[in-house]
């Protein structure tokens, strides 16, 4: 853990708490004021000097305050060029693998995009957005690069698995607030003579709610270990299908624990859920992390996959 | 308020070679276990293996060397626990003495029982059970009506015990009795343990729908036990079996009891399965990756000296459902011959019939959910 986690997460959750409900217009200048786009590099360089436990911190609050803002995209983009020592330009930078959209792409100054070993940076003047929506209504930009990039490096890293990595430390902070709105509303709701969390049959739906948001919490913690570590391939598979399967287990739980009353605009539910659906497709929805995973450990044999999973925690002690 | 904090499992010492030290006595002794039992290893016994798994240090762990135990950690404990039951190796003797048993009389049990029953616990030749349920106090377990009357001679037992696994490979019972008459529920309840030689005690089998016998009916006509065979505080028996019970929620048997028709179909699809094979190989893979953290985080916390109630439940509730879907994922997917010679096929058509015993032991789901969210405060 980085010393400041404190400080960082404070300072975190004070500021995505003011900005919750705001538009991007409002939100992004604030959080790029805060300086979290060199959340991962390092402090010799200018950057914060955080680790992926940072990471996860913040970028829970940024899921559990319904974030109208890109975070996870300048950290990791910041942290890229960084890492293969080019210098970042100015404003927002996002990412940009092949075969996914760029979230904030129209909004950005500059893309890093990563395919085939290597980095490349373009800067907007370089990039053309056929502009769309995510289904909580973020920027979904698909890009073609339609001028020369302004740097390129060689580049090892799986620019996608961070982006999913991202996706799940979010909605870690997502599923958590769902959950909280719908403790709250079952707790105050009164029908039939006595609050929703009376009925067994509500606090069942609940049980397996928390067991939902428990197992997205776990594996995110876990990757975020694991990056620490160095690798995380394994991990990040694992943890963004295991999302998948959160997403489609709680999202219709806190739907009918709220009733009609959280199917409205207003409340604040849906900017919750929204996004947890839009989250589960980017950057490599559930058939694409299986079958990557799938084929991992079909290699690995029956044994050894044991064999591999233990190795893989057994490398973090000591 | 987050659900699940991480609790990093950080043990001490050299565990890859404590997990080597495991895979190697399971290779000496593996060959001789059909999948079957691999795939049933609560209730598979295999006494040599048992007796191996005390002498190599592996029994009684935790316990102190005075009686027999190896002074190691809750965490070194639970790896082998592990490795134990990813490699399907057969349980069904020491389980109980060893995971619950002895720890209690360890916690609650006088000198005397703990020198008498612990040494022969950790060398894996004493074996144990638990009476708890009857046939009207299943779930309802404060209902329990088999009597212990004080006489000067000793206590007299008398009424019916049922569901005990493992009592007919067991030396005694660790039984939960009423010992104040007309009390009612969670009072003038204690706990006795039990040894099954003892005149008046008939054992009867009752076999499950695997075939298996572990199951058993247990009957007390008049049985007279010494004074000292009771354990704990008169009385207190309902605090002691609750503290019991959950130290069998969140291990690793929580979400294995599949994993050896896991690795069949992982060994049976070849190193390039088609894709969606994989993707169902994938889909397994991290429901299981991701219960392993958890329940590694648990018992970490609870080494720690926390008590984590509800993320125990929520482990075991979860890892009930992935080990019960699997067999079900695995049928959907693969063209299984149910009565085949295959690994693949002997184990799916076991597991598939073994699974529904996979949540009712330790807690149904509902009786979990209850337990989370009395947690969450909504009970």
């Amino acid at each position: 853990m980085s010393d400041n986690r404190t400080l960082l997460t404070d300072m975190a959750a004070g500021l995505f708490a003011d900005l919750a409900g705001k538009p991007f217009a409002e939100a992004w200048p604030q959080v790029a004021e805060a300086g979290f786009s060199t959340l991962l590099v390092p402090e010799d360089a200018g950057g914060f000097g955080g680790d992926w436990g940072d990471v996860l911190a913040v970028l829970r609050l940024a899921g559990l305050n319904a974030l109208n803002a890109p975070l996870a995209e300048p950290v990791i983009a910041h942290y890229l060029l960084a890492k293969v020592g080019i210098a970042a330009p100015d404003g927002l930078v996002s990412i940009s693998v092949p075969g996914s959209r760029v979230p904030y792409g129209r909004h950005a100054a500059a893309v890093v995009h990563v395919a085939e070993g290597t980095l490349s940076l373009y800067h907007a003047d370089a990039c053309s957005f056929d502009e769309g929506r995510s289904p909580a209504g973020e920027p979904w930009d698909a890009v073609s690069f339609t001028g020369a990039a302004a740097a390129s490096a060689a580049c090892d890293v799986d620019l996608q698995a961070l982006g999913a990595f991202a996706r799940v430390a979010q909605a870690s902070g997502a599923l958590e607030a769902a959950f909280t709105l719908a403790i709250d509303h079952v707790n105050t709701r009164v029908q039939f003579g006595r609050a929703l969390a009376k009925f067994q049959a509500v606090q069942q739906a609940m049980a397996e709610f928390s067991e939902e948001a428990a197992a997205v919490d776990a594996s995110a913690a876990a990757c975020a270990a694991a990056l620490d570590y160095g690798h995380a391939s394994f991990e990040i598979a694992a943890a963004k299908l295991r999302m998948g399967i959160a997403v489609d287990r709680a999202v219709p739980i806190a739907h009918r624990m709220h009733g009609a009353i959280g199917f409205t605009i207003e409340y604040a539910l849906n900017h919750l859920t929204r996004r947890l659906m839009g989250w589960r497709s980017e950057f490599g929805g559930d058939a694409f992390w299986a079958e990557r995973l799938g084929k991992r450990v079909a290699g690995l044999g029956g044994h050894g996959l044991w064999r591999e999973m233990t190795a893989r925690t057994d490398r973090l002690v000591g | 308020m987050q659900i699940f904090p991480l609790h990093p499992f950080r043990p001490e010492g050299d565990i890859p070679a404590l997990r080597q030290q495991v895979r190697d006595l399971v290779a000496k002794y593996e060959a001789k276990w059909p999948v079957e039992l691999r795939a049933n290893c609560w209730f598979s016994f295999d006494e040599e293996f048992s007796k191996a798994l005390g002498q190599a240090g592996l029994l009684g762990m935790t316990w102190p060397k005075q009686y027999g135990g190896h002074e190691r950690t809750l965490l070194e404990r639970y790896v082998v626990l592990e490795e134990l039951l990813a490699a399907g190796a057969p349980a069904g003797l020491h389980w109980i003495a060893d995971r619950q048993t002895g720890p209690l009389l360890l916690r609650y049990g006088t000198e005397a029982q703990r020198e008498k029953y612990l040494p022969g616990m950790a060398r894996g030749e004493i074996y144990a059970c638990i009476g708890l349920s009857e046939p009207g106090s299943g779930s309802d377990l404060a209902s329990v009506r088999t009597s212990a009357k004080k006489t000067n001679e000793g206590w007299r037992i008398n009424g019916q015990k049922v569901w005990t696994s493992g009592a007919h490979k067991s030396h005694a019972a660790l039984t939960l009795l009423r010992t104040e008459e007309g009390s009612e529920r969670h009072t003038g309840l204690s706990q006795m343990m039990i040894d099954l030689d003892t005149p008046g005690i008939t054992i009867r089998p009752i076999i499950d729908m695997t075939g298996t016998h572990h199951f058993n009916e247990i009957f007390f006509e008049d049985v007279l036990l010494p004074h000292d065979a009771l354990v704990g505080t008169e009385g207190n028996g309902w605090k002691q079996v609750v503290a019991e019970l959950a130290l069998e929620r969140s291990g690793p048997e929580r979400y294995l009891s599949s994993h050896m028709l896991l690795v069949a179909l992982i060994d049976a699809m070849g190193p390039e399965p088609d894709a969606p094979t994989a993707q169902l190989i994938g889909r397994l893979t991290a429901e299981m990756w991701t219960l392993r953290q958890m329940s590694m985080s648990t018992i970490a916390k609870l080494a720690a000296g926390e008590d984590p109630v509800v993320e125990a439940a929520i482990v075991k509730d979860l890892g009930n459902a992935y080990e019960q879907a699997l067999p079900r994922a695995v049928q959907a997917a693969v063209d299984a011959d149910l009565a085949g010679k295959s690994d693949l096929s002997r184990l799916l058509s076991w597991i598939l019939v073994a699974s529904p015993s996979f949540s009712l032991r330790g807690g149904t789901p509902e009786v979990l959910r209850g337990i989370i969210a009395k947690g969450l405060g909504l009970r």
